[in-house]
């Protein structure tokens, strides 16, 4: 076990190096002035000139992204150009957000689709397990920040329950968790969870079907065990790989925000993408992207470990 | 956006070389699925759609007029209302299919040439050419799908064809994954063992042992993705990249129209029905191949 | 001034639920119904700079400018119905030097103080010309450059004669020297200096302690204007908190806090004005129009120092080389159509400046709606119907200043086919086409198109018609994108340039409008109004003739 866990660590890390690298190609291929968001489209070529000197873009590419790694792997991801402020606080500040967002999400992904696909699985091909079935697959088959659109309208500008964008009446800064702050969690969440919820449905479903078809689980029947006990074992067999896909949809949550936070205005991780992307804030986007996709990787390796912790059965290759 | 990778893979009984009675069994299983069959039926209408839709649509599907903006549906000359520019809407759905189904299945068919590819050799050759393609692939894996797409789109700039490569590029390494995880578990398996022992040469097994078991569940995943890439197509245009206007694509309709959604909800909500009928359609399609090649003995 | 990280003692947090739950149960908090909070969204996708060159356009300076910020000139906000000019802002009167065009001495409004208490002076003055134009001085600023020297080309140096007089020096004699300045706004030389001083000293390059100082100023900003920084939190919000102690009494704020949200997305910025939680919204979603204005909300809009035009190439092989064919455009289009259509947003131009405008001057050619003379002119030119001219135009899909440019440039293209004119499109994305707006027609970027459909501010003369039809503006050095030259323009900018008298200023400006008009190097088509949604609770609204508007003197209930 501790074998296969340092042999996935340093399987990790030419993968991380192979994502700087990734990262900081699609960030410089972009076509576009890297100083398009601090030099208007009347500045001088002699201006520009200047500009791109203090900020080190006239070095050759393979001497900016080694100074660039360098100083990622001491913490620093440089500044943005449009705020002149350090990437990577701003960064692990939106992660924060994010995180507040895409784990409510995940929670409610995960209960009301395991809810769904324990029911559609359980009841296979009957009306319930159709009616769960659709229900769960409403927000796998439309794009999900169109349905947050949706809700926004319906329940902030029409109804007026909730509030429509933003991340608390002060800003993220003062976060409290009280019912004045939480309310502006709900939509977002909600809208997020639509996806997991959809994915985490149709395992589950799987998985409780298959399940109850195996002969063990006949056997237990046979021998007089209550349904409640066959549920008990089901759930058991489920369970590890039903977190398993919850926590790769943390991840996806986590990297894939961009649109929900846009139509929200929530301050995570997607809306600073958004930001960096149309003001092509190339220390911004190339921080951004990094710290995501680093999260992504940890993510997946804690999701594998813990895996084969739950269930030594897993064959790992 | 991805299913939870489950390899489900139970090869052809053994000893079973002709798959051809494989296929014959999983067709005779689709055919007794009603959800399926109706799926199917559902997309065959669809593409018909789009491919006579030049003669099918009743008006001009880019003829503006600001009289006509946001028109209800019933409108005289406007049966499914008018969008924000006063286009007819139902012309603009017709015509969009086109768009929009090729936006969720040319991804998908180029990354299951390009992914399956790969995942085959990778998962039949083994050893450092194993390695090498695999962590390549896990680099690009290593990005959440929706990051990958519009880091690339934003790369490489708006338009469809960069949008097809982008979403291409997001699709190959999930593809390539399960096509070398299922050729793996085939290549270890007896017959192709013995296969090798008799002589056969590499080329030949692939395409007799290894191809006919190992297509079937990379098909049913990739089916599966069609819908994820037409959402995901929606997404780029909702922030500039990807399909541009004035195309008529479901998804960017859809952005489009958003605003309107305070005047005109019904049609506002329209392209999002078709997206939606379409994307169920698939996945119905793709669960119903899925049961059909399960095999319980 | 408060920075952005949560801290707070256990008591101040039970407060702080207490009051939340006041505010979920009773609406209202106990705080706020004492104090009057105007929120704001913004088009921004973020907060505009606060450190006294706004970046984000003119809606950086309309929020974070002359909020927080004076500069030596002004606009006059105060009034709607008529054109918003210059006024005495820090500066009480100005004048150039009569023996040397390229000095100007400013003589400064004395008893103002920044907000951090300290007093503006001439010192002030030099050391905030400095800050983008000296490069020797510790608080240079290279990003602020960008969205300062471009817009005061010819200043080059400041000096102090006394403390309330301060000498300005241009590279040549330039009458606009005054129109310039009201970008350059005053930052507190003593606050900056207290966080420069405040830069750890492990930081040596002066350049990083000034970048580091500055960003610290942005977070904490003192400067002379109407309201305060009172919080920021980076991304999200600003607010501002009226300065009671501001040197014009008339406007010193009636409403006690601002805050303003960047909202880019026009359908959140509509949702948030509909659930209540703002009470102002820039640039609201065009078909949602008439559900905000059913809520009981008001719409604003006015005429807008901003041009939508067709500005034509007059390269020999484009058909607008010829004068008869630009006038023959101009009389070809139905304006109050189109502004029917466009549900009244937008005003009919029929030059850079409507009659009413001290710069208006008397054409002699009317640009109106006359298809009869228009096919005259067109026949006169050689074309007919059976023998169109044919035209290629670049535009945009979207774009800051663009309104509805496919459904307007199709309405356009109808009207000219009247007119024996065949209209075709080039759809560019708005910043290819805006980058290619600097490269000119010759350029390859601009596709062999014989106009191009992008719109300008025109607040100033020479954002206003100079960098058109200047020589010296060809591209790549301006906008003179269709390689306009005419002797008698250049004459007459050359005099409006020299002119340093107000009256006789305008009046040369006038007479350089007319023959702008008359020479026709536009399709001069509308103006944008910049529609905004208000609710009925903000009193005291004045939408003047500017891209800016005074929220000093709003009120709030």
């Amino acid at each position: 076990m501790l074998g296969y866990l340092l042999r996935r660590l340093l399987y990790a890390l030419p993968i991380m190096l192979g994502v700087a690298f990734l990262c900081f190609m699609l960030v410089h291929i972009a076509p576009g002035d890297p100083l398009v968001s601090i030099l208007p489209a009347d500045a001088s070529a002699e201006l520009q000139r200047q500009m791109m000197r203090v900020y080190g873009f006239d070095r050759p590419l393979p001497e900016q992204f080694l100074r660039w790694v360098w100083r990622a792997l001491h913490g620093d991801l440089g500044t943005s150009i449009a705020t002149s402020r350090p990437v990577t606080g701003e960064v692990l500040k939106a992660v924060g957000n994010t995180l507040m967002i895409a784990v409510l999400a995940s929670l409610i992904g995960f209960s009301l689709g395991s809810l769904f696909g324990f029911v559609a699985g359980y009841f296979r091909n009957s009306w319930a397990d159709r009616l769960a079935s659709l229900v769960s697959v409403i927000g796998v088959s439309l794009p999900n920040y169109w349905l947050g659109m949706v809700l926004v309208i319906v329940f902030s500008a029409q109804l007026m329950w909730l509030p429509a964008t933003g991340a608390g009446p002060g800003g993220s800064g003062d976060w409290r968790w009280d019912w004045a702050h939480f309310q502006y969690l709900i939509l977002p969440a909600v809208t997020m969870s639509f996806i997991p919820m959809g994915i985490v449905a149709r395992t589950v479903r799987a998985l409780v079907a298959d399940t109850l078809a195996q002969e063990f689980v006949i056997g237990l029947r046979a021998r007089g065990l209550s349904e409640g006990g066959v549920l008990r074992h089901v759930v058991k067999n489920c369970a590890p790989t039903a977190l398993a896909v919850v926590g790769l949809q943390l991840g996806y949550l986590l990297g894939g925000s961009i649109l929900i936070e846009t139509v929200f205005a929530w301050p995570g991780t997607g809306f600073l993408l958004n930001q960096a992307i149309f003001q092509r804030d190339l220390p911004l986007l190339q921080g951004s992207i990094l710290i995501l996709a680093l999260f992504f990787v940890l993510l997946n390796l804690l999701v594998d470990v813990l895996q084969t912790v739950l269930d030594p059965r897993i064959e790992r290759g | 956006m991805t299913a939870a990778i489950h390899t489900s893979v139970t090869p052809a009984a053994p000893g079973v070389v002709r798959s051809r009675s494989h296929l014959a069994n999983v067709l005779h299983r689709l055919v007794r699925n009603p959800l399926a069959m109706v799926s199917a039926g559902i997309i065959l209408l669809l593409i018909l759609m789009a491919v006579f839709a030049p003669w099918i649509m009743p008006h001009d599907p880019f003829a503006t007029s600001m009289l006509k903006r946001l028109k209800p549906i019933g409108t005289p000359g406007l049966p499914l209302g008018g969008d924000e520019l006063g286009r007819d809407l139902l012309s603009r759905l017709i015509l969009g299919a086109r768009l929009s189904l090729f936006m969720g299945i040319a991804p998908v068919i180029l990354a299951f040439i390009l992914g399956g590819t790969l995942g085959i050799i990778a998962g039949y050759a083994g050893g450092w050419l194993n390695t090498v393609i695999m962590r390549c692939i896990d680099v690009l894996y290593a990005f959440p799908s929706v990051l990958l797409a519009i880091a690339l789109s934003g790369a490489l700039g708006a338009g469809i064809t960069n949008a097809l490569v982008s979403l291409t590029i997001v699709f190959v390494p999930q593809i390539a994954r399960i096509a070398e995880s299922v050729t793996t578990a085939v290549r270890r398996s007896d017959y192709v063992d013995a296969a090798r022992a008799s002589g056969a040469s590499a080329l030949l097994i692939v395409r007799k042992q290894v191809l006919g078991n190992v297509i079937g569940p990379i098909f049913v995943y990739a089916t599966s993705l069609i819908s994820v890439s037409m959402i995901l197509a929606s997404g780029l245009s909702f922030l500039g990249l990807g399909v541009k206007p004035p195309e008529p694509e479901w998804g960017l309709m859809l952005n489009t129209l958003r605003t309107a959604i305070y005047s005109q909800p019904w049609v506002a909500a329209l392209p999002g029905l078709l997206i939606f009928i379409t994307s169920v359609s698939f996945n119905m399609l793709a669960d119903g191949l899925r049961s059909a090649m399960e095999v319980k003995q | 001034m408060s920075d952005d990280t949560y801290r707070s003692a256990p008591i101040a947090r039970l407060a702080g639920l207490t009051l939340a739950l006041a505010c979920a149960l009773g609406g209202s908090s106990l705080a706020a119904a004492q104090e009057k909070t105007l929120r704001i969204a913004m088009t921004a996708g973020d907060i505009p700079r606060t450190l006294g060159q706004p970046d984000q356009g003119y809606e950086g300076n309309r929020f974070t400018g002359i909020t927080l910020y004076d500069g030596l000139t002004q606009w006059d906000l105060s009034a709607a119905d008529k054109p918003s000019v210059l006024i005495p802002d820090l500066a009480e009167s100005w004048a150039v030097d009569p023996n040397d065009h390229t000095k100007w001495i400013f003589k400064l409004r004395p008893g103002v103080t920044f907000h951090d208490g300290s007093p503006f002076d001439a010192q002030a003055v030099v050391w905030n010309v400095d800050k983008v134009l000296n490069k020797a001085a510790p608080q240079y600023d290279p990003s602020q450059i960008g969205v300062t020297a471009s817009r005061m080309p010819t200043l080059r140096s400041a000096r102090v004669i006394d403390a309330a007089t301060v000498e300005l020096t241009t590279a040549e004699p330039d009458s606009f020297l005054p129109y310039n300045l009201t970008n350059l706004f005053m930052a507190s030389p003593t606050r900056w200096q207290a966080k420069f001083d405040a830069v750890p000293a492990t930081v040596t390059d002066p350049a990083q302690r000034a970048q580091q100082a500055w960003t610290a100023f942005a977070a904490d900003a003192s400067g002379t204007g109407p309201f305060k920084m009172a919080k920021f939190v980076p991304r999200e919000r600003l607010e501002l908190a009226a300065n009671p102690a501001y040197w014009d009494p008339k406007r010193r704020p009636r409403i006690d806090h601002v805050v303003l949200l960047p909202l880019p997305e026009a359908s959140a910025r509509t949702a948030a004005l509909m659930s209540g939680q703002v009470d102002w919204i820039e640039a609201p979603a065009p078909d949602a129009l008439d559900a905000i204005k059913a809520r009981g909300y008001k719409i604003y809009s006015n005429l807008q120092p901003h041009l939508w035009p067709w500005q034509f190439s007059l390269l020999p092989q484009s058909p607008f080389h010829d004068k008869r064919v630009r006038q023959a455009a101009n009389l070809c289009v139905n304006r109050d159509e189109l502004k029917t259509l466009l549900s009244g947003q937008m005003e009919p131009a029929t030059g850079v400046v409507e009659p009413g405008d001290p710069w208006r001057g008397s054409p002699s050619f009317q640009v109106r709606y006359d298809v009869a003379a228009a096919q005259k002119l067109m026949a006169d030119a050689g074309y007919s119907a059976d023998h169109p001219a044919k035209i290629k135009v670049q535009t945009s899909a979207s774009g800051s200043g663009q309104m509805q440019p496919l459904p307007m440039n199709e309405y356009i293209q109808e009207n000219l086919k009247q007119c024996f004119f065949d209209v075709q499109f080039d759809v560019l994305e708005w910043n290819t086409l805006y980058s290619s707006w600097r490269l000119g027609a010759k350029d390859p970027a601009a596709h062999g198109a014989d106009a191009t459909n992008v719109s300008a501010a025109t607040m100033d003369p020479f954002f206003a018609m100079v960098r058109f039809v200047s020589s010296k503006a060809l591209p790549p050095v301006s906008n003179n994108w269709g390689y306009f030259t005419n002797e008698q323009t250049d004459q007459l900018i050359a005099k409006a340039r020299t002119s340093f008298d107000e009256q006789a200023r305008n009046q040369a400006l006038g007479v350089l409008h007319a023959n702008i008009v008359d020479e026709a190097p536009f399709l001069f088509v509308a103006h944008d109004v910049g529609p905004r949604a208000l609710s009925p609770k903000i009193g005291h609204v004045v939408q003047p003739r500017s891209w800016f508007i005074d929220i000093a003197t709003m009120t709030m209930d």
